[in-house]
């Protein structure tokens, strides 16, 4: 295995048996693939297409049927590979009777560090998902996105060098995701390899650099996801405000050597980004209405 | 008052050997299963398969993390406190708020109303940690696992076994917390019960017995030791019992019962007083003086000297603890048959060993009695001494439960783990010394008595035959026969009854109600080999249940 592959699977299936031992469902059906070192990898699907079985087969809570996982260089089922990884399940499966800093400094123990350790990173990673105001409150108390960010916090209390995230902005606001979102580029900044299974595709483009989509537990797409999305039959080009005349002479340019202007309009942002200037700048003026720049509503314009 | 049963010390290397046969047993037969399943299974690889877990299980457990264990414990402990399982510190203060209005006055006899008090508050005890111990050990990892939170746990590098540990720490931890608070209010409440008057008062102790060396040695009324086959005499006379615990010795006749006190020197006399207690049980052919008790008489031997003291006789007091204090009873001094004078330690005592000669007096009356029936007592200990060796009893108790219900919850899911757990508990509480029983045809109590009819087959035939039990069958071929194919159903017997842990073990409520020290060798070492015989293949099964099971199974 090269050195920078992080997560490898050959032939890896997974079928689910009934209590008789008879097949019931085949989950997931010979997926090979690679995940390389400081990469965002996506794993895609529909409902059932088998992303949470890969995790959960990487991790080791299921045992493959077939073929052969191999993560940071050791077998799935070798506990002390998790010494490097941080998992974020689907849904936040925390212990609801602690509060924020019982959560980390409990996790922390589970790694061995030391107790300054801990309460050093535990400061650090509640303020990172910005749960300061309720740090000392149980997590039955917390709302859904809340239990989120502190379910991120645990999956980072180790400082992991690979990160799995099932559906990480699941149960998030707006807010919540766009952090989340500029936490694992973040993360990948500082080198740190991050797979994340999703099916809101959006939030996949936005930070993932190859994707793998299944379905059906088949593989069906692997690759980089600017290359996958790229349109090679169509050419855009950006630049600032042109005139009408000048669209006019751009448009007989293109005629001229046999292309076709297909659409010319001003770029719009789009509803995430208004929706989180709109509430970071409220927080920032409490009491006075965000009025964006370009808006035709501006009394002042 | 006496025991009710004979305290015998627990021999700890046979012990240990039956252990090591029994794991040896199952540790094959469990083999043998998984290399052929591993075959049908996998194929040719399968055996190496399990090689290889095996192999893991021995790195996983020399790589325990005492901190991840600590980590779990605390989270245990912690889930247990923070869901109020400490109400049951309510439910305890609730009964003792109102148990002296139905306790106290059930007796004018101050040592049955010390008994009735220390029983009612060890038996609350027991009975009240024990569901709740239950019920949190066998929920505990399957309620984790249903609610995923264990996932966040095994994703880290925590080894299967430290989840079992942690978990077996932490429910043991609640649990011998609630056991010493109860146990400390339980502590005081019968304290303070009992120091209403002087005699009361006086209960408070715990007696420490020297029981004699082994059996209870009989002469028949001739005088002889032996029966017509030539064997010692091991029984007196049986009144009518079915199966016997005292057995009887007739009055005026040369009937003897001899206890051999070993091990016994002079400097560990009370003061230098020789004090016996007895309890023996009077039988009457006619009813004689019916307001007076039998006469007995205790003759103290020498064998080795040929030196034999008669004692002063006295009346025994049925159902009361007959103290005799030999100096004060012998004022004049002890002298020998011929009327020479003895001295208690230097002819006596000198090389440990003590012989005591039991007559009955009275004629035509029939004293019963068994080993625990007359004992040498030392100097008493405190009542808390006995009482918190109780206490520390019930604690292994709570300790075996805890990792029965941890286990189980490894492999099953909650309900059918308590289902599980309370079938092994109440098995091993209340049938175990039965099947033990049917299994060898030794009855605990009585080691002279061998049980005939035990195997079904057998059964058969004394039923339409209306054979006793305690008659060997004819010695033909049909019954020969009948008890082969029975020797081989009552060793799965007894290999069953093996898997049960002896519950009854830890009960020694007997001993501190009825004001004795708890002994280590008689009691609390046999407590603590169950507890450890039993937690180390279950932590084992636990560990590898949890390893080999698909923690996301659908």
């Amino acid at each position: 295995m090269a050195d920078d592959i992080v997560i490898q699977t050959r032939n890896l299936t997974k079928i689910y048996r009934d209590f008789w031992g008879r097949k019931k469902v085949r989950a997931l059906n010979s997926l090979s693939l690679d995940v390389r070192k400081g990469e965002v990898f996506g794993l895609l699907g529909p409902n059932g297409s088998g992303k949470t079985t890969t995790l959960k087969l990487l991790l080791g809570l299921l045992f493959p049927t077939e073929g052969d996982v191999t993560i940071l260089g050791k077998p799935a089922v070798d506990v002390t590979k998790n010494e490097r990884i941080g998992y974020l399940p689907e849904e936040s499966y925390l212990y609801r009777f602690l509060n924020a800093e019982e959560t980390l400094d409990f996790y922390g123990r589970l790694f061995n560090m030391p107790a300054d350790v801990r309460r050093e990173r535990s400061r650090k990673l509640i303020e990172r998902v910005g749960l300061q105001h309720a740090r000392r409150r149980q997590l039955k108390e917390y709302s859904k996105g809340m239990t989120r960010r502190i379910g991120l916090a645990q999956a980072l209390i180790n400082e992991p060098d690979l990160i799995l995230l099932d559906e990480p902005t699941s149960g998030l606001d707006p807010i919540g995701s766009r952090d989340m979102k500029d936490l694992i580029v973040k993360l990948k900044d500082e080198g740190k390899t991050v797979v994340m299974c999703s099916h809101l595709l959006a939030d996949v483009q936005d930070v993932c650099d190859r994707i793998a989509i299944l379905d059906g537990g088949e593989l069906k797409v692997l690759g980089k996801v600017s290359e996958l999305l790229k349109d090679q039959g169509v050419t855009q080009m950006k630049t600032t405000q042109l005139s009408d005349a000048v669209i006019k002479e751009v448009e007989s340019l293109l005629v001229r050597h046999g292309a076709q202007m297909l659409e010319v309009d001003h770029p719009t942002t789009n509803l995430e980004d208004l929706f989180v200037k709109t509430v970071r700048e409220s927080a920032a003026r409490p009491g006075q209405r965000y009025i964006p720049p370009s808006s035709g509503n501006n009394p002042a314009a | 008052m006496s025991l009710s049963f004979n305290p015998t010390a627990f021999d700890l290397a046979a012990g240990l050997l039956r252990w090591l046969i029994v794991m040896s047993g199952v540790m094959l037969i469990v083999g043998i299963s998984l290399t052929l399943m591993s075959l049908v299974a996998v194929g040719k690889t399968g055996p190496l398969m399990v090689v290889g877990q095996i192999r893991d299980g021995f790195i996983d457990f020399l790589g325990t993390s005492p901190r991840r264990v600590w980590a779990l414990t605390v989270l245990t402990f912690r889930e247990a406190f923070r869901r109020k399982t400490l109400v049951v510190f309510g439910v305890f203060a609730v009964l003792f708020l109102f148990a002296g209005w139905f306790m106290s006055g059930v007796t004018t006899d101050p040592t049955l109303q010390f008994k009735a008090y220390v029983s009612f508050v060890l038996r609350t005890i027991s009975w009240l940690i024990l569901p709740v111990v239950l019920l949190l050990a066998c929920w505990g990892l399957p309620e984790d696992i249903r609610a995923r939170s264990l996932h966040t746990v095994v994703t880290k590098p925590v080894r299967r076994q430290e989840v079992v540990l942690g978990r077996i720490f932490g429910f043991s931890m609640i649990g011998l917390l609630v056991l010493a608070v109860v146990g400390i209010i339980g502590y005081v409440w019968i304290v303070r019960q009992m120091g209403q008057t002087p005699a009361m008062r006086a209960q408070l102790v715990a007696r420490v017995p020297i029981y004699g060396y082994k059996d209870v040695l009989f002469l028949d009324k001739e005088g002889r030791d032996k029966d017509e086959r030539g064997e010692i005499l091991k029984a007196g006379i049986n009144v009518g019992d079915e199966l016997p615990f005292r057995s009887f010795i007739e009055g005026s006749t040369q009937a003897r019962a001899i206890w051999n006190f070993e091990n016994f020197s002079a400097d560990r006399l009370d003061q230098g007083r020789l004090i016996f207690e007895s309890s023996f049980q009077s039988f009457r052919t006619h009813k004689g003086n019916i307001e007076k008790g039998l006469l007995c008489q205790l003759t103290l031997v020498n064998v080795e000297k040929n030196i034999r003291v008669p004692l002063q006789p006295f009346i025994v007091d049925e159902f009361r603890r007959n103290t005799y204090d030999v100096t004060e009873k012998n004022q004049k001094g002890l002298t020998d048959l011929a009327g020479r004078p003895v001295n208690l330690a230097k002819d006596l005592l000198h090389d440990g060993k003590l012989r005591v000669e039991v007559a009955c007096l009275s004629s035509q009356q029939f004293l019963g009695m068994a080993r625990p029936d007359l004992f040498i007592r030392l100097p008493d200990k405190n009542f808390a001494s006995s009482y918190f060796k109780s206490l520390f009893s019930i604690g292994l108790m709570v300790i075996t439960v805890v990792v029965l219900g941890v286990t189980s919850g490894c492999f099953v899911k909650g309900p059918v783990a308590t289902l599980l757990t309370a079938f092994v508990v109440i098995v091993g509480r209340m049938a175990r010394s039965f099947m033990e029983e049917v299994a060898t045809g030794d009855y605990k109590d009585n080691p002279q008595f061998k049980m005939q009819g035990r195997g079904i087959l057998d059964s058969l035939i004394r039923i339409p035959t209306h054979k006793s039990p305690t008659v060997a069958l004819d010695d033909n071929w049909i019954n020969k026969t009948v008890q082969l194919f029975d020797n081989l159903e009552l060793a799965i017997l007894w290999a069953v009854h093996q898997v049960f842990p002896d519950l009854g073990t830890f009960d020694t409520t007997e001993y501190t109600a009825n004001a004795f020290d708890v002994p280590f060798y008689e009691s609390l070492l046999p407590s603590l080999a169950v507890t450890v015989g039993f937690c180390v293949p279950l932590i084992l099964i636990g560990y590898y249940s949890l390893k080999l099971r698909e923690l996301e199974a659908k």
